[in-house]
């Protein structure tokens, strides 16, 4: 059940109208419960990729299934009702009156019942911690509360998949961590999440794979652990990894990656500083 | 020992005596709202909405600009929509059956709709007189049933303007965002900032292709068909827009009346 | 949307400067409204034409803009060839209908008329493109505000132009983001629906720029917008012989135009 795959791209490739290709022959599986991170620089495809999990691209040649079905045929209002997208700029997914409305119109749009929607909307409004602003027009809250709101827009249309778009722009180191607690406990709750970061760090300490892309093919794809561990190639994709994995290294890290600070504060206390001077690599 | 470098006098700086703001500003709006109003107007016009059998082509959605503009940016609606209207002329000239003046139609909408808003109601008047007026100027329009062709809504705009309690509920409703008659004030405001539009545009074009009563008095219901259909979708997208507005405090025309 | 193309810019209309040819411009159009003789009009819509050619401007352009004025050309031209009351009948239809003004019969002057209308239609949606396609944008503000057009005005109009594309790019996000929504009109055949979407669309799009308009300001301020003082221009344009030549042409077009069209001719 874990290993199912709900997302197959087959030899995607996708050329806009003005004749970029932006992905050149993608092949790719995104399993069950996976947590996803595609990073990679400006242009290099990331966008372009997931948003044909959701239909709204469309590949120019290969396929894109998503639950064993191709998306080439399917309407986008019909995939978004299994793959949710959450949108860099919250401000771009709302257009109701009220939190209470707009968390209610994706499954008025599935043709919900009165009641039904009503108790949804409320379950969603206790979830995400947005009771007390339920009748707050949505340009009114802060941009931490409406990056809730739209992860909770995209929540009650009850998708299998998340695809969050760079999901910490804009946020100060608060608001990311909020944000990204609340996609962790997607994912603790069974839901395939898929991240467009640029953050390096937050790709480090929640996702638990990576697919790194260049020039619209996918460069690198394993856990972090695999793929921070390559600095030099990294560098060559112009990325960089953690500064705690660099640091690591330089101080003489060589079996293992480090990714986090916890990790780093542990093998400084257990290994680095305990080993005899001579035996501490890197620059003293 | 060295020598002090000598003194340059410098030339006295004269001083600044007008406020910097005031040149930011046309008629209590930031010329960069206005610019984006613009933007927003021409990047509209690229949208065709509703076919026309007859004149220009397409209805686009820059009507619903127009008769929303003048709740939102008071008078200054006029200058932003000419501003607008003349670019999106040129880009998407399928909007414009009045050719290289038909950017007059946008900037009387707004003009119209707008002194309204701003409670220069008899500046309106004399405005919407002037456009009704200018249709009767052309002989045509004295032929059967042309009379007919401001109606309905060019003379619901006049009533609107010129009887005082419909004038103070409506602005009142707005100003306040009543919950109930909100909608009905700012369908009223839509007709205004419509008719004013439409009325210039069919004058213009009467005056230039010479179609007479027998065009015109046909195609009535459909234009008035046409014209209920703008202005309830006005309607809805101006509500929205101002509750919006107002709701995450960003600049409108009202901010100007509160003071 | 029509875009200036690498082909226009070296055309010989490139090098005139702007104000000559907003002048011309508006000589044709005012000269299209003063005559309804067709063959006046024809002669007119020929100089456009071949204006159009030494602009090297597609055209198939001129299709591409037609066609959204096909019903209305047709319309006129119909409303005249039955309606004008004219005085030389070609040839009767039926007995006079009086109370749609049908006099029975199709006559000439009705006919010379229609077309002279539709000539006209023609003239007055491509002389715009002319302009449009062989001035690059900076050159038509400067030539607006040359012309003694307000600065803030001109201006209003470059940062609109400057900021449309985002708009647009900012449009289809919003249009994809309600797409995810459920939204299911964009992607129906019902034309209502589609226009419900597409106002729909507005809402958040006016939202979303009116908060980029604050930016917007502290940027234009500091950058000195409003500075009380007379501001120079980092582009300058001068009248050349060429200019000269077009504007002594073309003031001479609209006086012989319209000192024709008073005594009468070119009317029917």
């Amino acid at each position: 059940m874990a290993d199912t795959p709900l997302i197959v791209c087959t030899n995607l490739t996708h050329t806009y109208p003005n004749g970029v290709t932006a992905l050149k022959d993608i092949n790719l599986t995104i399993s069950r419960g996976e947590y996803v991170a595609f990073v990679g620089q400006n242009g290099s495809g990331k966008t372009t990729l997931v948003k044909h999990f959701n239909g709204l691209l469309k590949p120019t040649s290969g396929s894109v299934k998503v639950f064993g079905e191709e998306t080439k045929d399917k309407k986008v209002s019909l995939l978004s009702r299994k793959v949710g997208y959450v949108f860099q700029n919250p401000d771009d997914m709302l257009f109701s009156s009220s939190v209470e409305e707009e968390i209610g119109f994706g499954p008025k749009m599935l043709g919900m019942k009165e009641e039904a929607i009503k108790i949804k909307v409320n379950e969603i409004l206790k979830e995400l911690g947005l009771m007390q602003m339920r009748e707050t027009h949505p340009f009114a809250l802060s941009l931490g509360d409406r990056q809730r709101l739209a992860v909770a827009c995209a929540l009650s249309l009850d998708p299998e998949i998340f695809v969050f778009d760079e999901p910490t722009t804009g946020q100060d180191y608060f608001g990311g961590e909020s944000i990204m607690s609340l996609v962790d406990q997607l994912h603790a709750k069974g839901q395939t999440v898929v991240i467009i970061t640029h953050d390096m760090p937050l790709v480090a300490e929640h996702a638990k794979r990576v697919a790194v892309m260049h020039q619209g093919q996918i460069a690198l794809d394993g856990t972090p652990q695999e793929v921070f561990s390559q600095s030099d190639l990294l560098r060559k994709l112009s990325l960089r990894s953690p500064q705690v994995t660099m640091l690591a290294k330089n101080l003489g890290l060589k079996d293992k990656t480090i990714l986090n600070i916890p990790q780093m504060y542990q093998w400084l206390q257990k290994d680095y500083l305990g080993a005899p001077q001579s035996a501490r690599g890197g620059r003293q | 020992m060295t020598t002090p470098e000598p003194v340059v006098e410098l030339e006295p700086q004269k001083p600044i005596t007008r406020n910097w703001k005031s040149k930011g500003r046309i008629l209590g709006i930031p010329i960069s709202l206005m610019a984006i109003w613009a933007a927003l107007y021409i990047a509209s016009s690229a949208i065709p909405a509703l076919p026309v059998p007859g004149m220009a082509g397409m209805i686009t959605i820059n009507a619903i600009m127009t008769a929303i503009s003048g709740m939102i940016l008071g008078p200054a609606a006029a200058i932003a929509n000419a501003a607008g209207g003349i670019v999106a002329m040129m880009l998407f000239p399928y909007g414009f059956s009045a050719g290289p003046l038909g950017f007059l139609t946008v900037t009387m909408g707004g003009l119209v709709a707008g002194l309204l808003f701003a409670d220069k109601w008899v500046l309106a008047a004399i405005a919407e007189i002037l456009i009704i007026g200018s249709w009767f100027v052309n002989p045509k329009s004295w032929q059967p049933g042309m009379w007919l062709i401001p109606l309905p809504y060019s003379a619901i705009a006049l009533l609107v303007i010129i009887i005082p309690p419909v004038r103070k509920w409506m602005r009142t409703s707005i100003l306040t965002l009543h919950k109930v008659w909100m909608w009905p004030a700012v369908f009223l405001m839509c007709t205004v900032g419509h008719a004013a539009e439409f009325l210039t545009t069919n004058t213009m074009v009467n005056w230039m292709f010479n179609l007479s009563y027998q065009y015109w008095v046909p195609t009535m219901p459909y234009w008035v068909m046409v014209d209920t259909v703008v202005i309830a979708v006005s309607t809805a997208v101006g509500v929205g827009v101002l509750i919006g507005l107002r709701k995450a405090r960003l600049p409108q025309y009202a901010d100007n009346l509160e003071k | 949307m029509m875009n200036i193309s690498q082909s226009t810019l070296n055309s010989p209309l490139q090098k005139l400067d702007g104000r000559t040819k907003l002048i011309a411009l508006m000589v044709i159009f005012i000269l299209a409204l003063v005559f309804s003789n067709p063959f006046v009009v024809v002669g007119l819509l020929a100089l456009v034409l071949i204006t159009w050619w030494i602009a090297r401007i597609p055209w198939s352009l001129i299709k591409d803009i037609m066609q959204f004025f096909l019903v209305i050309a047709i319309i006129i031209l119909v409303v005249q060839v039955f309606f004008y009351p004219g005085k030389i009948n070609l040839f009767r239809i039926s007995d006079p209908i009086k109370f749609i003004g049908f006099s029975g019969y199709i006559t000439l002057d009705g006919i010379e008329f229609g077309i002279a209308m539709v000539l006209r239609l023609v003239v007055i949606m491509i002389v715009a493109p002319l302009m449009v396609l062989t001035t690059p944008l900076p050159d038509f503000m400067l030539a607006l505000v040359k012309l003694k057009v307000p600065y803030r005005f001109a201006f209003i109009m470059t940062t609109a132009l400057s900021l449309l594309p985002s708009i647009q790019t900012h449009s289809g996000i919003i249009q994809q983001a309600q797409l995810c929504r459920g939204v299911t009109d964009f992607e129906g055949k019902n034309a209502w629906l589609k226009i419900k979407a597409s106002a729909g669309l507005l809402v958040p799009l006016i939202l979303g720029t009116f908060r980029d308009s604050q930016t917007l300001d502290v940027a234009m301020s500091s950058r000195a917008f409003g500075a009380p003082v007379k501001r120079t221009f980092l582009l300058e344009s001068h009248f050349r012989a060429a200019d000269i030549i077009l504007l002594v042409f073309s003031f001479l077009l609209l006086a012989g135009g319209i000192y024709l069209r008073v005594r009468g001719f070119g009317i029917l």
